[in-house]
């Protein structure tokens, strides 16, 4: 086998360990290049800080832990501009998966933020059903959801005072890992209780958003890590996104430089195949 | 740090490398971990689901509330379970008619507005304005989705590749020209997905191995570095009793 | 009986579909008391729906274990777990935290299931870059036209790759936001048309693939 033919049949566990050197060093010993933030996380932003005092805020968590890593930090950013713009929150997921962990994150949050469940925030927790949830909700917020995660009734709670339906929501975020999620919102949501409607997603599904984000049928999109990295330092509060980007350069380039080699080694390949058969 | 962060956070260690020892090969380990996944997740997903529908959608309401008509959806949500009798199985129809039916009617005028109507319409809507206005000015920064140029790509865009689709008409003449620039713009929307969900990928592990350092911290009791050597140790196990168990060449 | 059995299901259907297209369409307080109502009839029926598919997955490691297949000592750890998880999640009501304190419910789901279904789509990372490094050619024209769009895009989101050529991100932007988006748009409407014409045929009862189950 010819030189070029060896380096095409290595064993994929010599890539593997590239791969996972070039995510663990640059992890170990961060170097922090400056982050360009982009158009679509920046409509997303502007649109919370326009928001006045007491605006009710919907964030949806709808992801499970396959897609915490990239989602997560969204989460963690976008509560706690919410909490310190001094909006009212709600929290709720349409993946029964994430529940423990949307639970988690909104407590959390809120507590480092000095926000009182109930009062502040409230976390409605998981239905079934998707679609017909956000019907429902669209219909009587308090018939989808009679209590809260906790077993409050919610049409008690104090943060819900005005709020009937999606109608009183002044925005809602979905952060979405599969169709589950933002699509749902805009079809069965925005389309007909026009709210204002902003997403998070992960980077695969990321691509197939832009239709809606050009027609304005989202006003912004946080893509992936890469997204929540960008709203980290809009917030000014630099966290695990920011960290992960110079892991995610080196991956990148790594990535970039094999598909160069196996065309090169392909097409080294090919032409010595081509002297063959001539000679 | 509280006693049982440290015993989490060593089960939580354990089992991500356990995960990971099949980069190297197949092995008990991560068979272990994998039907571990399965059960608990599953089990997660029955306590939710009792919880979530049995009691606070059902229960709460109907007994506590006396809300009696849930008793209809109550009923068709039985039905559905007796596809599991296979003499009474085609009563299972009536529910899965009553879901599907209603899903249909639902999707449909909600689908046709905002998936089709609404997209038709911001493909079409710069160039209406273009035509209509009068004025002169063409902008064509590329920079900026929102220009005229690259309205006009969107729009070249948008119907070759809708062309390129329509497989019922032959693909010849001026029709091989539209299916190949659809081709084209096809495959840059394809690089551009394997870009991002590499991103995704990468940004996965980065979120797994940012806990594993998290964890080799002093404060845990450096699981990650213990772990490490048991699992290692372990693989190499394996590897050796294996091989005592194959037949001398 | 067939009626029962054949026709009243696709009645069902029929008369179901054609009541909640029209819905979108009348917005009398009477009509939007039936969506209501029905949609949170929907959320039961769909926690009806996931207990079916739960049974189904329980009943497949029950009969490997019975039949002591190759293999069924992980079944039976597959079924402690599901168990153990049961049995705590029962115990505690369901919850994860109570006033702040985490349960072991809640110890499960952040140790263990969180972990476990984390890592298991992280090593996708080390598959995803192997699969390129063998198989990502340009064998032609158009799969050229794609590695270039990728590597782009790739050096385009990450700040190493804005640092080195600034460039890149701003016809990543473009890629993304003009040419992805018209290809995406194209097959949203086409997926959409599609989607539409389905529910069309299902209501119409030209499509029965949906009922499944018993004799005719």
């Amino acid at each position: 086998m010819s030189f070029a033919e060896r380096m095409l049949h290595i064993d994929r566990r010599i890539i593997f360990l590239v791969i996972g050197l070039c995510t663990l060093i640059p992890l170990l010993y961060p170097v922090g290049l400056a982050i360009k933030i982009s158009p679509e996380v920046k409509s997303v932003y502007d649109y919370i800080e326009s928001l006045p005092d007491g605006s009710v805020f919907l964030l949806s968590l709808d992801f499970d832990p396959a897609s915490k890593p990239e989602l997560y930090p969204q989460a963690v950013a976008l509560l706690h501009h919410a909490f310190k713009k001094n909006l009212r929150v709600i929290g709720m997921t349409l993946w029964l998966p994430g529940t423990g962990m949307a639970s988690e994150v909104i407590s959390r949050v809120a507590r480092e933020e000095g926000k009182v469940s109930g009062k502040d925030y409230v976390f409605l927790g998981w239905s079934p059903g998707a679609s017909s949830v956000i019907i429902t909700m669209g219909q009587d917020l308090y018939k989808a959801f009679p209590t809260d995660y906790n077993n409050q009734p919610t049409a008690e709670l104090p943060v819900l005072k005005g709020v009937q339906s999606l109608r009183d929501v002044n925005y809602v975020v979905s952060l979405a890992a599969g169709s589950t999620g933002i699509e749902t919102w805009y079809v069965f949501g925005k389309d007909k209780y026009k709210f204002e409607l902003g997403g998070g997603c992960t980077g695969v599904i990321a691509p197939g958003l832009y239709p809606l984000l050009r027609s304005g049928q989202i006003n912004g999109l946080i893509g992936g890590l890469r997204g929540a990295a960008e709203y980290e330092v809009l917030i000014g509060k630099k966290g695990t996104a920011v960290a992960g980007m110079d892991a995610q350069s080196a991956t990148h380039f790594a990535i970039i430089l094999l598909v160069i080699l196996c065309n090169v080694f392909y097409f080294l390949i090919r032409t010595s195949g081509k002297t063959a058969g001539q000679n | 740090m509280p006693f049982e962060v440290i015993v989490g956070a060593w089960v939580a260690t354990g089992l991500t490398l356990f995960i990971l020892t099949f980069l190297y090969q197949d092995n008990p380990l991560f068979k272990l971990a994998e039907h571990l996944y399965v059960g608990v997740s599953v089990g997660y997903a029955i306590v939710k689901t009792y919880d979530t529908v049995a009691v606070r959608l059902i229960y709460d309401p109907m007994i506590e509330q006396g809300d009696w008509s849930l008793l209809i959806p109550l009923a068709i949500g039985a039905l559905m379970l007796t596809r599991y009798v296979p003499k009474a199985a085609w009563m299972s129809r009536i529910a899965f008619a009553f879901v599907v039916g209603v899903g249909s009617g639902l999707a449909i005028p909600r689908v046709i507005s905002s998936y089709i109507l609404k997209q038709i319409e911001d493909t079409v809507r710069p160039l209406a304005f273009l035509a209509t206005d009068g004025s002169m000015t063409f902008t064509y920064s590329l920079l900026n989705p929102a220009s005229n140029l690259n309205a006009v790509v969107l729009l070249v865009g948008v119907v070759s590749v809708l062309f390129y689709f329509f497989f019922s008409v032959e693909h010849t003449g001026p029709g091989k020209a539209v299916a190949r620039t659809g081709i084209i713009f096809l495959m840059i929307a394809f690089g551009a997905a394997f870009g991002y969900t590499v991103m995704a990928r990468m940004s996965l592990l980065i979120g797994r191995l940012t806990d594993l350092i998290e964890y080799a911290q002093p404060q845990y009791g450096r699981a990650t570095w213990w772990l490490l050597v048991i699992t290692v140790a372990t693989l190499i196990m394996f590897h050796a009793r294996r091989k005592g168990t194959e037949p001398p060449q | 009986m067939t009626l029962l059995r054949r026709q009243l299901p696709l009645l069902i259907t029929f008369v179901t579909g054609i009541l909640f297209a029209a819905q979108y369409y009348i917005p009398h307080p009477a009509s939007e008391l039936m969506l209501t109502s029905v949609s949170k009839w929907l959320q039961i029926i769909a926690g009806f729906a996931l207990i079916l598919g739960v049974t189904s997955l329980f009943h497949i490691h029950a009969v490997k274990i019975r039949r002591k297949e190759p293999g069924w000592g992980y079944s039976f750890v597959l079924y402690a777990g599901m168990l153990g998880t049961i049995v705590i999640g029962l115990w505690h009501g369901g919850k994860e935290t109570t006033d702040g304190v985490t349960t072991a419910f809640g110890w499960i789901y952040t140790f263990m299931m969180v972990p476990l279904q984390g890592t298991m789509f992280a090593i996708l990372a080390f598959f995803i870059a192997s699969a390129a490094y063998r198989s990502f050619r340009a064998r032609s024209r158009e799969a050229a036209v794609l590695l270039i769009a990728a590597v782009i895009v790739m050096m385009g989101r990450v700040p190493l790759g804005e640092h080195l050529i600034p460039i890149s991100g701003d016809i990543t932007q473009w890629i993304l936001n003009v040419l992805n988006a018209s290809v995406r748009r194209a097959i949203l409407i086409g997926i959409s048309l599609g989607a539409v014409a389905l529910s069309l045929k299902i209501i119409f009862g030209v499509e029965r693939a949906y009922l499944g189950g018993g004799k005719e």
